[in-house]
């Protein structure tokens, strides 16, 4: 025994939905180390700023990722009012929240599916799937699309919603908490499950800490990171916030804080929407951002993103610079290979919810 | 008309009919599935389209010994199941089997892609995982009815199962592993998302490919003709019995690959060993007893 | 009868897209818009399939693989660029290492537009694509002799004689 085989994992690969390279060298199906080689998705989209004006480019911004896009534009948007010192209205604030909350539920349904997928439950991937749509329609009938938002932009939002609306989506995330205890109790409870995703992939709190992951990769070992608890001035801070914690790490755990979180997202609307101000949704912008630097954080599906941008009186930004959830967890992913089995790897990558298009921008 | 061209007749339907039969069946399960995560699914006809037009493609191979071993593949599937209908010998059956899985193996060690070779190990993990139950089944037939010919056996003075139920749970475990249904769809499978692409069929491609469907199609028959030889005897109603169990058996297949993922190697080789232990052993214990 | 416009079989690829695209790609799949009721199967395998349905543009680092995947289809295939960074290179088209849209690296046949393409669209372009597909696979029918002298039929009478020499040779 001892034979030793590397194995060209991606970037073509059907558990993936995003091409990363993995040169996986087994022993005997057990991974012995995993060498990642990344840039497939590199657009290289930073630079872009120097090219649309400030306010253009929201919308670039927002297509850095598919998943997570309404996050993203947020971001920059804040970014950018930060700097400018421009103060949106505290109802673009709570929409903002609003929309960003979905976006979470979203995205968390969607690693839910191709989790189930990953482990050949391909049931479960279609059930997740169905009950996403009912989010999507929700997000469609408020901004007009179904993945890219576009209601975000530096000093508001675009849109409103009606109050009628607003009612209308607290009804149907009423009727969608009900789909989504099937499905919990499915992922949560079932033998085969538990037999493929516990204990594996354990990451200590030490490691989180030394290693620097973010989102419910670090909030499954018990590290209390989540931005949303040190909000300033948004949603977060009004209506009160506890993030989700779970001590194991295993990827049984990340699951399970992944679940917990779509309840609490859904308790988070149904607090925006009882308290939602009246008034305007988004202030004129006027000037060219002063010759400064910023830098602001939003709480993405997937952990802290960190945006920077720096101002030079023109039109044009002169940087932005973004750092995503995904950037921070790939040496958590690459220390977790070490060791796992060989049917284990699309587990333990999906298991991060690897977003390689907001890693590589 | 005398017992061997009887034989060879039933023999001869089997080549013309099962092909039919299991293409239906897979075109049954995928319908079922669909169903059942509240989609529509393709038409029932559907694995015949599949078959025509992966005959169609550009054949592309890695090296001429891929296709030879599946040539054999299909052949000891088809030899086997001609054995078994034309009322042979069932170790003879199972021994047939048997070479057609290596075959099958070997094809998919002969081309140098790592998947290939992942899926092809995990091949033979199954066929170590199966064996046991499949020779227990054999054996628990020879104690009961005092003979491996298939044709005694479905004769025999009353129904097999009551004698030999643990052996039937055992198959019925097995049949998982054989159908290639979740949790145990490890070396290669139907539906994409699984670590090893494609498994052992990741460098097969075009007619090729066609030739494993169509093996897998007899391949399936046979074994729920296993099944019908628990359940039909010798009235001459019988075959209804024997055909609605063969229909339940496949459907209850149906319904535990949509509410299981897929299981590690070694969770299959330890699990199906136990069941050969606990249920095959005692009941050949039980019929060793009776005799 | 054409076999293959009933049992199309696609590999899915996310060149250099933002994901949007990719999850529509997906979202066909699922109970809502379900494209296995038209035969159509996600098989990750290039080697099975015969629909390269692919997202996202050109860049300096995936031009290779997309080519590889492109030649590892058998005959006959056809190309599905799904958005618009596939078509044209969208939004990122003047990115410092985007080369542009799919067609800087494969032929493309079928366009489907969008950012993000909606699945009815992405439907729409499959079905487009077997139209493609059907008449690709007619030509891969017919004998080298018979394709000889089709060529020869829209060249000039003298000419012919030497072409088809040339082509005996």
């Amino acid at each position: 025994m001892g034979k030793s085989t590397i194995i060209p994992f991606g970037p073509q690969h059907p558990v993936l939905p995003e091409p990363i390279h993995l040169d996986l060298e087994l022993k005997d199906e057990k991974v012995v180390k995993a060498i990642p080689s990344i840039g497939y998705v590199h657009r290289g989209l930073e630079k872009l700023v120097e090219k649309r004006g400030f306010q253009e480019y929201v919308y670039v911004a927002e297509r850095v990722c598919g998943i997570c896009s309404f996050g993203h534009g947020w971001g920059y948007s804040k970014a950018v009012e930060g700097l400018m010192e421009i103060e949106i209205p505290k109802r673009a604030e709570y929409l903002r929240t609003i929309w960003h909350e979905i976006s979470r539920l979203h995205s968390h349904l969607l690693w839910a599916g191709l989790g189930a997928d990953a482990l050949g439950f391909e049931s479960l991937f279609m059930q997740c799937w169905r009950i996403r749509e009912t989010i999507l329609d929700i997000i469609e009938q408020t901004t007009g699309g179904r993945v890219i938002f576009s209601v975000c932009k530096v000093g508001g939002v675009r849109r409103d919603i009606s109050d009628n609306d607003l009612k209308e989506i607290v009804k149907r995330i009423e009727k969608l908490k009900k789909e989504i205890d099937g499905i919990a109790a499915i992922f949560l409870n079932d033998e085969t499950i538990h037999s493929r995703l516990k204990g594996v992939g354990v990451v200590s709190y030490d490691d989180i800490v030394a290693l620097g992951a973010v989102g419910p990769t670090a909030r499954a070992s018990g590290v209390p990171q989540d931005y949303r608890l040190g909000d300033e001035g948004g949603a977060y801070k009004d209506l009160g916030f506890t993030p989700v914690l779970a001590t194991e790490g295993d990827c049984f755990a990340r699951a399970k804080v992944r679940l917990l979180e779509l309840y609490q997202s859904i308790d988070i609307i149904k607090g925006c929407v009882e308290n939602m101000p009246a008034g305007d949704i988004a202030v004129p912008v006027k000037g060219f951002p002063p010759a400064a630097e910023y830098f602001t954080r939003v709480e993405q599906p997937r952990g802290e993103a960190v945006y920077y941008v720096k101002g030079n009186k023109t039109k044009n930004l002169e940087r932005f610079r973004l750092r995503t959830p995904t950037n921070a967890n790939i040496a958590v992913l690459v220390k977790m290979l070490q060791g796992c089995d060989l049917a284990d790897v699309p587990n333990i990558i999906l298991t991060i919810d690897p977003c390689i298009s907001c890693c590589e921008r | 008309m005398s017992d061997m061209v009887c034989n060879i007749v039933s023999g001869i339907v089997y080549l013309i009919l099962a092909p039919v039969i299991g293409g239906l069946l897979a075109g049954i399960d995928r319908k079922i599935s669909a169903r059942m995560q509240r989609r529509v699914g393709p038409p029932i006809t559907q694995p015949f389209y599949d078959f025509f037009k992966l005959w169609d493609k550009q054949p592309v191979a890695v090296n001429k010994a891929q296709r030879f071993y599946i040539r054999g593949f299909l052949l000891f599937a088809i030899l086997s199941g001609f054995f078994f209908f034309a009322h042979g010998d069932l170790l003879l059956v199972i021994f047939t089997l048997t070479i057609a899985s290596v075959c099958f193996v070997i094809a998919a060690y002969a081309s140098n892609s790592p998947y290939s070779q992942v899926g092809a190990e995990r091949e033979l993990a199954q066929t170590m995982a199966y064996e046991p139950m499949m020779l227990l089944v054999a054996l628990g037939f020879y104690l009961h009815c005092g003979t491996f010919d298939a044709k005694a056996i479905v004769q025999s003075p009353a129904m097999n199962f009551i004698y030999m139920p643990g052996i039937f749970i055992g198959l019925c475990y097995i049949l998982l592993i054989k159908f290639r249904k979740s949790p145990f769809d490890l070396s290669m499978s139907h539906e994409v998302h699984q670590e090893l692409i494609q498994g052992a069929l990741t460098e097969i491609s075009g007619p090729t490919l066609a030739m494993i469907e169509l093996a897998h199609w007899y391949e399936n028959v046979l074994l729920l003709g296993f099944v019908y030889l628990f359940f039909a005897w010798a009235p001459i109603w019988t075959p209804v019995v024997g055909i609605a169990m063969c229909a339940l058996t496949y459907f209850s297949d149906i319904v535990v690959d949509n509410c299981c993922s897929r299981m590690k190697w070694e969770h299959m080789l330890s699990s199906a060993w136990v069941v050969t232990l606990v249920a095959g052993f005692a009941n050949v214990a039980f019929l060793m007893y009776m005799r | 009868m054409s076999y293959i416009t009933k049992s199309p079989w696609l590999v899915h690829y996310d060149g250099s897209s933002c994901n949007g695209c990719d999850i529509e790609v997906l979202a066909c799949l699922t109970p809502l818009y379900d494209v296995e009721r038209f035969g159509i199967v996600n098989t990750g395998n290039p080697k099975h399939a015969d629909i390269f349905l692919v997202t996202g543009g050109v860049n300096t680092q995936n031009y290779p693989v997309v080519k590889q995947i492109y030649e590892q289809i058998p005959d006959p295939k056809v190309v599905i660029a799904v958005g618009t960074c596939a078509c044209s290179g969208g939004v990122f088209h003047d990115c410092y290492n985007m080369l542009g849209g799919m067609d800087k690296a494969i032929p493309v046949d079928v366009y489907v537009p969008g950012c993000a393409a909606r699945p009815e669209s992405i439907i729409d372009g499959v079905v487009k694509g077997l139209a493609v597909l059907e008449e690709k696979q007619k030509a891969m029918a017919i004998p080298v002799r018979e394709k000889q002298a089709l060529r020869e039929k829209e060249l000039e009478p003298g000419v012919a004689v030497n072409k088809s020499q040339e082509a005996g040779k």
